[in-house]
Formats: structure tokens, sequence, C-alpha cells
């Protein structure tokens, strides 16, 4: 018989990437205060191990190891993502470290993957573009017991087997902070707009949730409305310029990326109102611009999505090979950025 | 444009030049046009395979049609609609909703799993092409308001994507091989044989060719415009419908983001395989050299493995440019 899951309610989403992806988000607590991102990036990881059957103490220095990114780099994220595992590759010393980008193919990133696995990749290091999709590619490396480790977002398949760790962020943390770092920019009374993902993608579905979580318990935060920015500067843009004039009186934002905040505060601006003045902004992910302005305190907060995976990637590449155990789910150490360490943070070369 | 029909529809015949030296470079540039792509294509590859052991070894090429199959069926129906002087920007979104419909009719087999997204499909192009035909719309407008729509319907019924736990048989009709060769390059190759002779070899056909050349005249001359024009829609919604329904299977998964960005790469790999934007003029063969081209380029930026994604767009688009190139000095001839 077959199964499917449908994904059309936020609850049911969230349980496709909690329990079909058959990852354990189970909850595991991340150091919340912490000023400092961590940059080897390795956080706190969950019980269940993958441990290699056969290991073969192979060195990685000297291996061809393949990275397949899936979106292109004008996002910052993915564009320091890249940058840590290419210069974990050159440090490590790999023979040669292949990289492609599916560009946001799914079809293109199984493709990609599939190439590497024939130009004699012996692991391989994928940031999946979706919560579903990679299995005839890793079903072949599977076959061709090539280790697959996943990062920054989770994707289907059977860990052990089909890949042998997810390490990331947890996204409904990430939320439950924003609405945490809300009630201390505002002193628990706001009246608060969202700028969300894209509809439809888990990563927004996740942090729509923890932030509605976070802020049960705050009567004095209302939430006004939820508006898609689609990951765009533009459309937050122009979502922010008709949130402004639908309720004048909002005096806070949350929104699930920067590049949006980016586009938002544009629409603040414009309105002839104070970003972080007559409208407190809490973001997620951390980029420099954004740790910038909360330097300059025209932004209250953001919480950190740390796009250095490079380190622990490799580290987890080398336990298996090693036959030691390797941790099913790591979750990121994101730093949360507010006005008290936003310009240590920018001279460290901590914000990306 | 000439405004009679085409005798050949394989290439455009020149009409009698008064010079033969120009008759002989018109001659050149037709050939240039309808056979260029495909020369380009067997001549890179080889570079290629000379540069890179890799590229011409059987499991290489077999992942690069296998990845370009999805492509390549939409763009045989974007072929059709070009040729008939039209666009379908639809395509795209339709694979995305291909995907989730036959994910959802998955589990009640494998006929299902087909004929939803192949049904979706024929139901949009010919809405399609209703609202061109009757309503008198543009179809760069009406197919927009579809790509629009059909992305925000797949993402109500799937958000970001559903898993097809147990593909089974209908997995294995995309990920299967036939005497050694992957199920999806069989069935990209037989779609463009079949397709080259509807398009060369049937009163189907020769409409589409007369329809795309001048549709007044081809009115005229009694040919079945409106008639042409909702089919073409119809078959280029069913060619993205069928590359939905092969995705899900082949990625055991419907993502309403599939396909994304294809009505544009289906409308350039037909020009760069020599399809006339203009209408009238263009092969299968061409536009499938085209598909395998833009295939071909992702593969090498693989095989070179340290390129970022902007040179696979970089390469892609000079090609385009070039093709584009060739083809207003082929428009410039003949008009001369």
């Amino acid at each position: 018989m077959f199964h499917y899951r449908p994904a059309r309610h936020r609850g049911v989403r969230a349980a496709l990437a909690g329990g079909a992806v058959m990852l354990a988000f189970a909850g595991v607590s991340v150091s919340g205060a912490q000023a400092q991102s961590s940059s080897a990036g390795v956080g706190v990881s969950s019980g269940a191990t993958c441990v290699n059957p056969r290991p073969g103490h192979e060195n990685l220095s000297g291996m061809v190891i393949g990275f397949s990114q899936s979106e292109n780099e004008q996002n910052p994220f993915r564009a320091a993502e890249t940058e840590s595992v290419r210069s974990t590759a050159k440090s490590v010393g790999v023979r040669r470290l292949l990289y492609t980008n599916a560009n946001s193919n799914q079809a293109k990133q199984v493709a990609d993957i599939e190439n590497m696995i024939s130009q004699g990749a012996k692991a391989i290091i994928v940031a999946p573009l979706n919560a579903t999709g990679l299995q005839p590619a890793l079903e072949q490396a599977a076959q061709a017991h090539v280790p697959v480790v996943t990062i920054d977002r989770a994707t289907a398949g059977t860990p052990c087997r089909d890949f042998i760790t997810f390490m990331g962020s947890d996204f409904r943390k990430q939320g439950e902070r924003a609405a945490q770092a809300m009630v201390d920019a505002t002193n628990g009374t706001a009246n608060i707009v969202e700028i969300q993902g894209a509809y439809g993608n888990v990563v927004e579905a996740q942090r729509s949730e923890g932030f509605a979580a976070g802020l049960k318990g705050h009567p004095g935060l209302k939430l006004l409305a939820s508006q898609s920015g689609n990951w765009s500067a533009t459309d937050a843009q122009h979502v922010m310029e008709q949130l402004l004039l639908a309720h004048p009186d909002i005096n806070a934002l949350y929104t699930h990326a920067d590049v949006m905040t980016l586009g938002a505060i544009r629409a603040i601006t414009q309105s002839g109102r104070r970003p972080g003045h007559d409208i407190r902004i809490v973001s997620i992910d951390g980029t420099r611009a954004i740790v910038q302005m909360i330097a300059s305190d025209q932004v209250q907060a953001a919480i950190e999505t740390n796009p250095r995976l490079g380190p622990a990637a490799f580290d987890a590449l080398k336990s298996w090979f090693n036959g030691t155990p390797v941790p099913q789910t790591i979750i990121t150490n994101d730093a949360l950025y507010t006005r008290a360490n936003a310009a240590t943070s920018i001279a460290s070369g901590a914000a990306y | 444009m000439s405004a009679t029909l085409p005798a050949s529809p394989r290439m455009p015949r020149p009409p009698p030049a008064a010079h033969r030296g120009a008759e002989r470079r018109q001659r050149l540039f037709a050939v240039i046009q309808a056979r260029g792509a495909t020369v380009v294509l067997i001549v890179a590859a080889l570079v290629a395979g000379l540069i890179f052991p890799a590229f011409l070894k059987p499991e290489n090429i077999e992942d690069l049609t296998t990845a370009a199959s999805f492509l390549g069926l939409v763009t045989l129906g974007q072929t059709f609609v070009i040729i008939m002087g039209g666009f379908d920007l639809s395509v795209g979104s339709m694979i995305g909703l291909g995907t989730v419909l036959a994910a959802y009719a998955a589990p009640y087999g494998v006929l299902a799993a087909f004929g939803a997204p192949l049904a979706a499909g024929a139901l949009v192009g010919l809405v399609n092409g209703l609202l061109i035909v009757k309503a008198r719309m543009a179809p760069f407008i009406v197919t927009l308001a579809a790509l629009l729509a059909l992305k925000g319907l797949a993402i109500v019924l799937a958000g970001e994507s559903l898993i097809i736990a147990d593909p089974g048989l209908f997995g294995r009709s995309a990920n299967g091989a036939l005497f050694g060769v992957g199920n999806l390059t069989i069935i990209l190759l037989a779609a463009y044989a079949v397709a080259a002779l509807v398009l060369n070899r049937t009163a189907y056909g020769s409409a589409v060719f007369a329809t795309g050349g001048n549709e007044d005249a081809a009115r005229m001359l009694g040919v079945a415009v409106d008639r042409t024009k909702l089919l073409t829609y119809m078959l280029s919604g069913t060619m993205a419908g069928l590359s939905g329904a092969l995705l899900a299977a082949h990625l055991s998964s419907g993502i309403s983001s599939a396909g994304n960005g294809y009505e544009l790469q289906s409308i350039a790999a037909a020009v760069i395989g020599g399809v006339l934007l203009t209408g009238g003029v263009g092969t299968l063969l061409g536009a499938l050299s085209g598909v395998l081209l833009l295939g071909m380029i992702e593969n090498i930026i693989n095989q070179i493995g340290s390129l970022s994604a902007a040179f696979q767009g970089l390469a892609s688009g000079v090609f385009l440019l070039v093709a584009v190139l060739v083809q207003s000095g082929l428009t410039r001839q003949r008009s001369s």
C-alpha cells in the first residue's frame, strides 16, 4: 500500500519536517542567550547515532569529496555556507572538492549528486533544496557506500542509510527565540506584524509556528497580521507598505529573514516612521547588514542562522570513516544578536 | 515572412532570389538555423569528451539525458506552440502542479498517478487555448496568469512538498531501465520521434506551420486555425503534465516549486535549437538539441566542479544570444 503525507496545514507541514522526514528534532535546547556565535558551528546533538559498519579508517586528505549546494550564492547565507565548506575542505586537505549548485531545481540537485558519485566522490555534503525529493540520489549514494551529510535543511530518508547526519538550525526554536527577543524589545506590549517566508516552505512554517508559540503567555503582544514576503526584499517592502496603511498602529515587526527586513525597513522609513524606534524590529539570520543596524539601534535583535557548517560536516565524515559514532541530528549554536554584542560581532567577523 | 504555405515544413524554402550569392547565403543560414544546434551539440560533446574523460562515459551521458528529460518533454510542447506562433508560460507551474497531483494519486495506482497530471495538463491547455482563441487574449497574458494560478494551487494542495512513501511501479516507470537504457531517456527519445512524425507528416502538423507562418493566409486557405491552436495548447499542457508525473516518479515526491523557470528555459532551448520566435519555422531535432545543449552546460560545469552557479546562467545566456543572432541574420536575409 502506498502512503503519502499531505501537508496542507501548518501543523501537518511541521509534522512533515519533524516526523515524516524521520529526523528527530526532539526539541533539543539551544543555549539561548549566548552572545557569541561558535565559529565551529557544532552545537547540541541528539542521542541517536550512526556508526559505520565497515570502517576503513580512510583519511579525508587525498579524498574526492562532493558538495551539493541548493540555491545560488546571492543569498548571504548560501555564500557563507559554501565558503565554510570550501575553506574547511582546503584546511582538511581533500584531494578535490567537487562543487555543484542546483540553482533551486530539485531535479538538478538529484543529477548533481549522481554526477558526483560517477566522478568518484567518496563522501558527499548536501544542502537539500526541499524536505523531500532526493531519494534516487541518496539511494545511489547508499549503494555506492558513499556517506552523505545533510546540512541546514533536513530531507526525507532513513538515517544511517540515506545519510549519516543532519546538522543545522532548529527553525521552530528560532521562531520561539524571536518571540522572546520581541518580549525583551517591547517590554511585553506591542502591536506586531509578521512578514513570513514563501508560503509552503517548511522553514517558513516552523518560524511562524515557533513565533506564535513563543507569544503565548504574553497577552500584551498582539499579532495583527502575518503575510508572506516570499524571502524577497522587494516583496517584503510592498507587503510592509500595505500593512502600514492597513494597521497604522503597528509598532513592532518580526520577519523570517534579514533580506526581507531590509525591504520592510525601506517601507517604514518611507512612511516617515523611524525603524527601531517607532517600530521595534526582530529578524532572523544575523547577516552583517542587519547586525550593523542592530549596532546603530535601527533593529532590536536578530536570531542567527549559523551557516558555518563546514567544520562540523567534515568532522562527521572523519568520525564515520573511523568508525566512531556520528550523532544523527546536530543542532547548531545560533547566536542572539542584540545591541549588547552587535558591534563586537561585526568586528570579530561573526556576523556574515 | 513568406505568405504561402511552406512546401517543406522541415526547412524554410527561400523565395526565388534575384541574386545567386544572396541565395546561397540564405540557404546557408537556413541550414545553420535548422541543423546548427545539432552540429554544435555533437562538436561540443566530442570536445568535452577530450577534456573531461568522464564526460562521454555511458553513465554520464545517461545522467545528462535523464536530467534533461523533464525540460525536454515540456520543450517538445513549447516547440509546437512557438512554431504555431504562440507562447506557453504556464508549463513550469504545470510541472509543479503535475508532481503534486501525481503524489496525491500515486496511492491509487500507476494509471491514476499518470492520469491525474495528464488530464490536468490537458485541461489547463484547453482553458489557455479557449481564452486565446475565443476571448482573443494575448497568449503571453493568458499563460502568465495560468503560471501564477497553477503555482498557487500547487502550494495550496501540497505546501512545499509531499512524499510518496512507496512509489513501487510508479517509481520504476521513471527510474527503471530497458536493455540497459534508462526509461526516462527512452521516453524522451520516443516522444520526440513521434512528435516529429506528427509535425512533419500529418495535416495537423502542416496546420501548425501554416498558422505560425501567416495566420490570416492560413485562414483564407481553409486551415482550421482555431482548432489547431486549441489542440496545440492542449498538447503543451499535457506534455507539462507528463513531465510532472515523471518527475514525481523520479523524485518519489510532489514538489510545488518543481519546474520553476522551465517556461523560459523551454523557450530558450527551442530558440537555441533554431525555432523562430516569430513562428512558422522550426524542427524538433533542433529543439531536442537545444535541450541537450542546456543540459550539457550544466553537466560540464559539474565536471569542472568548482564554478559557481552564475556560470551556468552565463553560458546558457551566451548560447541563447548566439542562436538569436543567427536567427535575426536569417530573418534579415529573408526579408531583403
